[in-house]
């Protein structure tokens, strides 16, 4: 479960008054909903996944995910909620000096894993998302669509309950965004929870699911098949 | 197995040759450097104990006194806190030395043996300052049959006010340089972890912990420190060999001193390189963006 409670949060530039982004949102998201954020550029979507992986606190209110609290959480707990997310951004930040399976296998060395299970498990979450034959070529081989889908392996080895993807189909065509709309919804049915930043409302007009309108610093639940654009 | 640490700590060091080349190349500089002012230091104490033992003499003149009495004198002398080395001069040797100084013209003077013995004094390289030659000269002076007590007073003053600007001057550059390496070995370091963010960042991103992600940066430092002693080393030592070939009164290393500043040279580098890359990736840390 996420929770978020009366939480608002403001964006602080040096030389500039806070901007605030949300104000009083209260949300809440069960274990293995599939959940669409949506709202123009610069409406939040972004700051709201950035505190559910608690890279930002609110300035009021919490945010709860599974067991942490982002008003309780210390520092050195903040490794261990992420054990438990996946996240997936636009710009892939794939490591462009290791090969495919070194760059899915990197997040479970990571997190302290080792031996002949890593390989095992790096083979097993490659070929779910149709990539085991290309393990061995680096990034730069890969088209934007394929890296893509090495980021959402790497989102999953770690076996999370959540992924956070952040406008993941944005740099790519409408035919290889569909790809890797139906590989989340696939991740989704598989018993994840997960949560999609997007601005792509053909998109979501085609794959409904709750979703969640970020605007005017306040979430509103909105139709998906209403959406224009 | 090698733990996951020393493998991407080794790793690192090939992956991101030109800044580890650049990191190992800052701590090389400075470590040249602060290995320069030890040596410097070292030659400089060398002529510094040389100075001291040449002001740091004391002549006790003695009255009239028997062989017997000259010889207790001489052995009291020896035994005091201070002292170095004795010699007692008797006056058919101050006599000879006077001739050997002035030659044929010394013969004017001569009127019988009027030159006193003496003991002459030379004072431990520790008690050369104008306080403790001071207080030997009360002490020498309350002794009987000690007519007179005499140092070179003028020239030490001299030389203890010259060395004292000189050290200061020495440790107020070596302090500069020191200050300075520090700051060009952090700032590399930093520019080199800041030339893989990107792993940082999907290691934060993906739930290790900080302490995970700083063991292979600490390696690698340590390793680029090591490495950073070694060529300082000999950067060093073709540097003794050049100048002693141009100024062949610099003095030599013993090889115990040599093994010693070899030691001292590698745990410094070892220091900065674990030091260095500790600060910046804790500093970095503290501040990364994961977006």
């Amino acid at each position: 479960m996420i929770e978020l409670s009366n939480v608002s949060i403001s964006y602080r530039n040096p030389d500039q008054p806070a901007k605030p982004v949300l104000e009083n949102v209260s949300l809440l998201i069960e274990r293995g909903e599939m959940v669409y954020l949506v709202g123009p550029t610069g409406s939040g979507k972004s700051s709201l996944l950035r505190l559910m992986y608690m890279e930002n606190k609110p300035d009021r209110g919490f945010v709860q995910v599974s067991d942490y609290r982002s008003d309780a959480i210390k520092a050195s707990e903040i490794p261990y909620l992420r054990r438990s997310l996946g996240v997936v951004f636009q710009d892939f930040q794939l490591l462009p000096d290791r090969s495919i399976f070194d760059n899915v296998a990197f997040a479970q060395y990571a997190t302290g894993s080792r031996g002949k299970a890593v390989k095992s498990k790096v083979l097993h979450v490659l070929s779910r998302v149709g990539l085991s034959h290309k393990r061995r070529q680096f990034p730069h081989e890969l088209s934007g669509g394929e890296q893509q889908r090495v980021v959402i392996a790497r989102a999953i080895i770690n076996d999370p309950w959540i992924i956070l993807a952040d406008e993941p189909t944005g740099n790519l065509d409408p035919t290889v965004a569909d790809e890797i709309q139906r590989l989340l919804i696939g991740l989704h049915r598989s018993g994840m929870t997960v949560i999609m930043a997007t601005h792509d409302y053909r998109m979501v007009r085609n794959f409904p699911a709750r979703t969640l309108a970020v605007m005017n610093r306040r979430i509103v639940e909105v139709d998906p098949r209403s959406l224009q654009g | 197995m090698i733990p996951y640490a020393i493998k991407e700590g080794l790793a690192g060091f090939r992956r991101a040759s030109f800044s580890s080349v650049a990191a190992t190349s800052a701590m090389t500089v400075a470590l040249v450097m602060v290995g320069l002012f030890v040596i410097i230091t070292w030659q400089a104490r060398g002529v510094s104990e040389w100075l001291k033992q040449r002001v740091g003499e004391v002549e006790l003149f003695l009255e009239d006194t028997t062989n017997e009495m000259a010889e207790a004198l001489y052995q009291r002398a020896q035994a005091t806190p201070g002292v170095a080395e004795t010699e007692y001069i008797s006056r058919e040797r101050a006599q000879e030395i006077f001739r050997e100084e002035f030659g044929e013209e010394a013969e004017v003077f001569f009127d019988g043996a009027f030159l006193p013995a003496s003991i002459r004094v030379r004072v431990e390289p520790a008690y050369v300052n104008t306080d403790s030659l001071n207080s030997l000269v009360t002490e020498f002076s309350s002794w009987n049959r000690v007519d007179e007590v005499v140092y070179n007073r003028p020239l030490l003053a001299k030389v203890q006010d010259n060395l004292q600007l000189l050290s200061m001057i020495g440790f107020s550059i070596c302090f500069l340089v020191l200050i300075a390496s520090i700051f060009l070995v952090a700032n590399t370091i930093r520019l080199a972890i800041y030339s893989r963010r990107l792993m940082i960042r999907t290691m934060k991103l993906v739930g290790a912990t900080d302490g995970f992600i700083r063991k292979p940066f600490i390696v690698e430092g340590i390793l680029q420190g090591l490495i950073s002693s070694v060529l300082a080393i000999f950067i060093l030592w073709v540097l003794h060999v050049v100048a002693r070939t141009y100024v062949p009164q610099l003095a030599g290393m013993e090889a115990s001193s040599v093994i010693m500043f070899a030691f001292l040279m590698l745990f410094a580098g070892f220091l900065l390189g674990w030091v260095g890359s500790e600060s910046a990736v804790r500093r970095f840390l503290k501040h990364i963006s994961l977006h």
